[in-house]
């Protein structure tokens, strides 16, 4: 597991239909973004992310979401100009799955309802598994409502494996091996 | 593709039905009314009314419909009644006028009310004045112009008309307070239908016949789309499944099941395409009431749910019953138990039938031989014109004996959601399959079975609930921080509704929470247990809810870390 993770350098994305997002690492400064963010999704979207009914984001945990811890958690968000400087149409983070593997990571994807069917949660998912790979995990698990069709798709295209649906419950395991991590990048071209 | 099943079916049913025989339900109908005119259609408290009565006012109310209220063809109609004589009438008269019918359950409280009224922009309500209160605090927000209310005795015999609506509003007093300004009586919107001339609407299949509403996973109730196609359809093929044994225009069906459920509504269609007589039962709860329709019914047929078999059989006078030409017992809606389907063939000798569908598929599709000795464990095998099969979670068809999700084809599933496309790309794809979310298997010889719901849906007496429409109005209480509801075995029931609830006030009572819930919810979604936690419910490390270990009878500790919210 490396110590010290890596910095990301901010992306843009051109998506399907032309518009355009900035990719970048979350910062504590997102907190009222990403409040905004979750205000915004329908209770059909905050019962895919969460798998219950969620009223409200509590401060503590708005807290820790934009701060994960460095090393174990990571979380993209995908920002364009909005009236309060940016707004946040999309995200995607990992978090440890258990404290005690250090192995596997859970992710979960979040995209506003106006900026689906464009890509953009595929960018945010591949984009996760690169950053978990470097960050040293062996695998990346989620769970995905058994119903949530766009979202086990798009599991399937990047080679998760969804698990049957286990009796009594509305969720499916979605589980990805990561390969190791690629060897370190050549030295520079030594001058001529 | 291949189709095992059909070496199943008994013999007389056929492997396809014809659904070109008719250009609409609404013809269907009054083929049925012309064919046994004078013949006994529906019963209801003692009084019978036939075919001919019964074509006669639905093409008053009709006409009233499109002459006097001014509707146009394709507008909704809620209809918001029990089984009374006034459902068969008004139901049929929506039809005739070429408008659609939204099933709306007379138990709705006004949150409930407004969702279904809102979203299927009904124009006009019939709604018994025992419920008119619920329509009285709503109505004001809704698209709703036309209100037609109607007591109950209002289509019986001048003096029993008078005795029972005098009885139910001031000896059992089940009317509370209501005004509704504009409001018309039924009756006189039928006397003043039959002095104007109705207009008839030609209706092929693609047209409307019902937005009949279903629960979601997230909570929302949607607006399944029937078309007259897919009703002419079900009903044909119900219709053939129960053919061999039963005799046009000899029948009698009880129906103690409300007509606003779309199972008890296309059963009763199909016994009415065949002349049969059906004898409502408004309030299957009043036991002493129903075994006294059972008496003076000498039915042949019954349509229930496995809790209603089961009170029956349990019901003091059960035994005087004279089932001596009981020849089907059908149930739906719900899994039968087989306690219930063992003690019902030994008390009655006739087997209980279990069929299979969802409202998507209007809504039988796959159902028991009618003629198996005993009760299967088994859902059956498809209806003719339908074709079923198991699905893996890419959407592959699977091998026999594989468990995967039951996806369903045939002239009789839905168009889609009433205005949510997608919803509709969700469980219906472009090659017509409609994916149930139900798990389930099926052998080598096309029987199907269930065994899994894909859906965290709860069934409580044949009705569906969805966890998160009930999350929801917990939460809505000051009081509570979490909640989360889940389904638990009850024998009478089937399924009880759990509510798993953490705190924020500590002195939120049980009792509290529960009359918060009967507010917002009608009786059979209000949580019939509720357990409270001090800890957290448990989540994953990133925030989502482990349904499973909420069943555990041990709260389960949240993972040390606080999960990690999202945008």
């Amino acid at each position: 597991m490396a110590s010290k993770p890596a910095p990301y350098r901010p992306r843009r994305l051109v998506l399907r239909d032309g518009r355009e997002v900035t990719l970048r690492a979350i910062t504590e400064s997102d907190a009222p973004a990403i409040q905004r963010a979750f205000d915004r999704l329908s209770a059909d979207s905050r019962y895919q992310r969460f798998l219950h009914h969620k009223k409200q984001l509590s401060p503590a945990a708005l807290e820790r979401g934009v701060h994960p811890l460095p090393g174990q958690a990571f979380a993209f968000v995908a920002t364009v100009p909005g009236p309060g400087g940016i707004d946040i149409v999309g995200a995607a983070q990992y978090v440890r799955a258990a404290e005690d593997d250090a192995t596997t990571c859970e992710f979960a994807i979040t995209v506003a309802e106006d900026w689906r069917g464009i890509g953009l949660a595929r960018q945010l998912l591949a984009s996760l598994l690169r950053r978990a790979r470097r960050d040293g995990y062996a695998a990346m698990e989620g769970l995905v409502l058994a119903e949530n069709a766009p979202m086990l798709a798009l599991a399937r295209k990047l080679k998760f494996v969804v698990e049957p649906s286990s009796p009594d419950s509305s969720a499916v395991r979605v589980l990805r091996m990561l390969a190791p991590p690629p060897p370190p990048a050549p030295a520079a071209r030594a001058q001529t | 593709m291949d189709r095992p099943w059909l070496a199943q079916y008994p013999a007389g049913v056929p492997a396809q039905i014809d659904a070109d025989a008719y250009a609409s339900l609404k013809d269907m109908l009054a083929a049925s009314c012309a064919r046994f005119a004078e013949l006994p259609a529906y019963s209801s408290m003692g009084t019978a009314m036939s075919f001919r009565q019964l074509d006669e006012a639905s093409r008053a109310f009709a006409a009233w419909l499109q002459k006097v209220a001014r509707l146009q063809r394709g507008d909704r109609v809620a209809l918001m009644l029990p089984n009374l004589l006034q459902y068969p009438v008004a139901l049929f008269g929506i039809l005739r006028a070429g408008l659609v019918v939204v099933n709306v359950n007379p138990l709705y409280t006004a949150r409930e009310l407004t969702h279904q009224l809102h979203d299927s922009g009904a124009a006009a309500i019939v709604v018994l004045e025992n419920f008119a209160h619920t329509l009285a605090q709503v109505i004001e927000s809704t698209p709703v112009r036309t209100v037609v209310t109607t007591q109950v005795g209002d289509l019986l015999p001048p003096f029993r008309r008078v005795l029972t609506n005098a009885v139910v509003k001031h000896v059992k007093k089940l009317v509370p307070a209501w005004r509704l300004d504009a409001a018309v009586d039924f009756r006189q919107a039928l006397a003043a239908g039959r002095a104007r001339t109705f207009d008839e609407v030609m209706l092929g299949h693609d047209d409307l016949a019902f937005l009949q509403y279903t629960g979601g996973t997230t909570g929302v109730a949607k607006g399944a789309m029937l078309s007259h196609g897919n009703m002419v359809a079900n009903v044909l093929q119900v219709a053939a499944w129960i053919g061999p044994g039963m005799k046009d225009g000899a029948e009698t069906l009880v129906i103690p099941l409300p007509l606003y459920h779309v199972f008890a509504l296309t059963g009763a269609l199909s016994f009415f395409n065949t002349g049969t007589q059906t004898v409502l039962v408004a309030n299957p709860r009043d036991m002493p009431a129903f075994i006294q329709a059972l008496k003076g019914s000498r039915l042949s047929a019954i349509i229930g749910v496995n809790t209603l078999f089961r009170a029956l059989l349990d019901a003091p006078g059960f035994a005087e019953v004279d089932l001596s030409r009981l020849k089907l017992a059908v149930a739906g809606g719900m899994a039968v138990q087989q306690a219930v389907a063992q003690r019902w063939k030994r008390a009655t000798g006739v087997p209980l039938v279990e069929g299979y569908g969802l409202t998507e598929s209007a809504p039988v599709a796959i159902a028991n031989p009618v003629d198996i000795p005993e009760w299967s464990g088994g859902i059956g095998v498809p209806l003719p014109s339908t074709e079923a099969a198991i699905l893996d979670s890419a959407g592959q068809p699977l091998p026999p004996g594989e468990v995967g999700e039951i996806a369903l084809r045939g002239p009789q599933v839905m168009k889609g959601y009433w205005n949510r496309p997608e919803d509709t790309a969700q469980v219906l794809r472009a090659d017509g399959w409609l994916r149930t979310g139900d798990m389930g298997t099926m052998d080598e010889h096309g029987s199907f079975r269930l065994t899994d719901r894909k859906k965290d849906m709860i069934v409580v007496s044949g009705f569906k609930v969805f966890p998160n429409e009930i999350e929801d109005v917990l939460a809505m209480h000051p009081g509570v921080l979490e909640a989360a509801v889940i389904g638990v075995a009850d024998e009478r029931a089937g399924e009880a509704v759990k509510a798993v609830v953490v705190r924020k006030d500590p002195a939120l009572t049980e009792a509290d929470l529960l009359a918060h819930c009967k507010l917002h919810l009608t009786g059979y979604k209000v949580p019939r247990l509720v357990e409270f936690r001090t800890e957290p419910l448990p989540k994953t490390n990133i925030g989502k809810i482990l349904r499973r270990e909420l069943r555990d009878a041990v709260p389960e500790m949240a993972a040390s870390t606080a999960p990690v919210e999202p945008a």
